[in-house]
Formats: C-alpha cells, sequence, structure tokens
C-alpha cells in the first residue's frame, strides 16, 4: 500500500500510543513494523511506553 | 467479634493509604489545597461509614471510590466558577501545531529518543519519582487528569471519555500528547546524558 511508505515518526508515534487503546488493524501493523525496522528512535520511544506504563502502574501502589 | 480491627487500627490503616489518595486527587484536581480537602472529606467520611466496608473491595479501591465523589463534586463547583470563560489551550483543534513542536516539516523527532540506560533501576530511587510527578505535574490539566486515570488507575478510556465527556479519538489525541510530553520531560530531567540529578 502507496500509504505504508508514508508513516513517518511523527505517525509511527501516534500509531504507538493507539496501540496502548486498542488493536491495530493489519495494515497499522504492517505500516508501524515496517517503520520501526528501520527507525531507532522511534524504538526507543516504545521502549519508552512501555517503561512509562511500568511506572505509572507502581506509582499507583503509593 | 474476636480478632475484629479495633477502631484505632481501622484509622491507622486507612491513613496508611493518605499518600496515594493525594496523589489521586492532585493528579485531577491540580490544586494542593483542593486536594488535601477532598482527601480529608473523603477519610472523614470513610470513618463514618467504614461499617458499610464489606471486604469485598480492597480498603484502597473503596476509599477511591468515595474520594472520586468529592473529587467530581469539587470539579464541577470549579467547572460552574469556570463557566464563563473562554475556550483555553486545552482546546483540541490545533492538535497537528502541537505535534509541530514535537516533529520537524518531513515528520522527524525535533528531540530524538535516546536509548535509556537501565531505566528499570530508576524504579527503585526515590529521586526519580520526585522527578517522575514533576513531570507529571508539567502536563496540561486535561492531560494530567486523563493520563493518570488511564495509566496510573489503569482505568478503561471508555469511563474515562465519559467523565470527561469527550470522544474515544479526543482521548486518544490526549494521551498521545500526554506520553510524548512526559517522554521528552523524563528525558530531559532525568535519562538524559545533561539531566544532572546526581546518579
Amino acid at each position: 500500500m502507496a500509504a505504508d511508505h508514508r508513516v513517518d515518526c511523527r505517525r509511527a508515534s501516534r500509531l504507538l500510543s493507539l496501540a496502548c487503546e486498542r488493536e491495530l488493524d493489519t495494515v497499522e501493523v504492517q505500516a508501524l513494523k515496517r517503520h520501526l525496522d528501520a527507525c531507532l528512535m522511534c524504538r526507543n520511544f516504545s521502549v519508552q511506553l512501555d517503561f512509562m506504563r511500568k511506572a505509572a502502574k507502581r506509582y499507583s501502589r503509593g | 467479634m474476636p480478632g475484629a480491627p479495633t477502631a484505632d487500627s481501622r484509622f491507622q490503616e486507612i491513613e496508611s493509604h493518605r499518600t496515594y489518595l493525594v496523589r489521586y486527587a492532585l493528579s485531577q484536581l491540580r490544586d494542593a489545597q483542593l486536594a488535601e480537602e477532598a482527601v480529608q472529606e473523603a477519610l472523614l467520611a470513610a470513618l463514618e461509614s467504614i461499617g458499610g466496608f464489606d471486604g469485598r473491595s480492597s480498603l484502597r479501591t473503596w476509599l477511591t471510590s468515595i474520594l472520586r465523589f468529592k473529587v467530581i463534586d469539587l470539579q464541577r463547583r470549579a467547572i460552574k466558577e469556570r463557566a464563563n470563560e473562554s475556550l483555553d489551550e486545552e482546546h483540541l483543534g490545533d492538535e497537528e501545531s502541537w505535534l509541530d513542536d514535537h516533529f520537524d516539516e518531513t515528520g522527524h523527532w525535533r528531540m530524538a529518543p535516546q536509548a535509556w540506560s537501565d531505566p528499570e533501576a530508576s524504579l527503585d530511587q526515590r529521586r526519580f519519582w520526585e522527578a517522575f510527578e514533576r513531570c507529571l505535574s508539567g502536563l496540561s490539566a486535561t492531560a494530567g487528569r486523563v493520563f493518570f486515570r488511564r495509566e496510573v488507575l489503569g482505568d478503561d478510556t471508555e469511563a474515562i471519555c465519559r467523565d470527561e465527556k469527550i470522544t474515544a479519538s479526543n482521548c486518544w489525541v490526549i494521551l498521545h500528547r500526554a506520553r510524548i510530553s512526559l517522554r521528552s520531560c523524563l528525558e530531559a530531567g532525568w535519562f538524559g546524558k545533561d539531566a544532572s540529578h546526581g546518579r
């Protein structure tokens, strides 16, 4: 799909955040994967998202 | 009844959740005085009705549900007071321009996310939590409320949208913003090369 090639960091970050809220569809997953394979910055962001979720859960213990 | 908790031990048990409750109230109200007020009222109400606590949920869950009512009550009052003010910077129409601060015209990060070194170890450091808290309170009021409920309390997006009177997609936009802001704040204030926190 032509649109896939246009996933830049801006869109990738949106999809990564969205993936915390709902299941991504096949097109979204593929587009995101393609971007992540090529982009270290967004892979870092993805790891950071997981970490922030974990930290927030820990924070809830007060 | 033998082994039943005494009033005093109940009081202490309830008090032990205060820090958590204040965090919750603060995240929702963004006002230390209001948050204290809400927690105080909730704890009093809890002590009065402790007999109605059936132990089916955890004490913290029960306390939070009481606090939630107090918080909503205070929020309603605040909204009424703000009713005459025009829409503030929280208006969602400017999502794209907000993202422009974080991504350049080619869609690349302006502040490239770095690899954070050993983030897990941070979880045991008091100063990390100070940084985390600072970053949370740096979020806009709406983003702070929504992020706290979604990620800290683990509430469903659906319930959050209902309370905030926003659509699911607006909720996602708010969370996207919150996560990007939090990320760059943590990197600048804690994980980054230039962060000076004396680790």
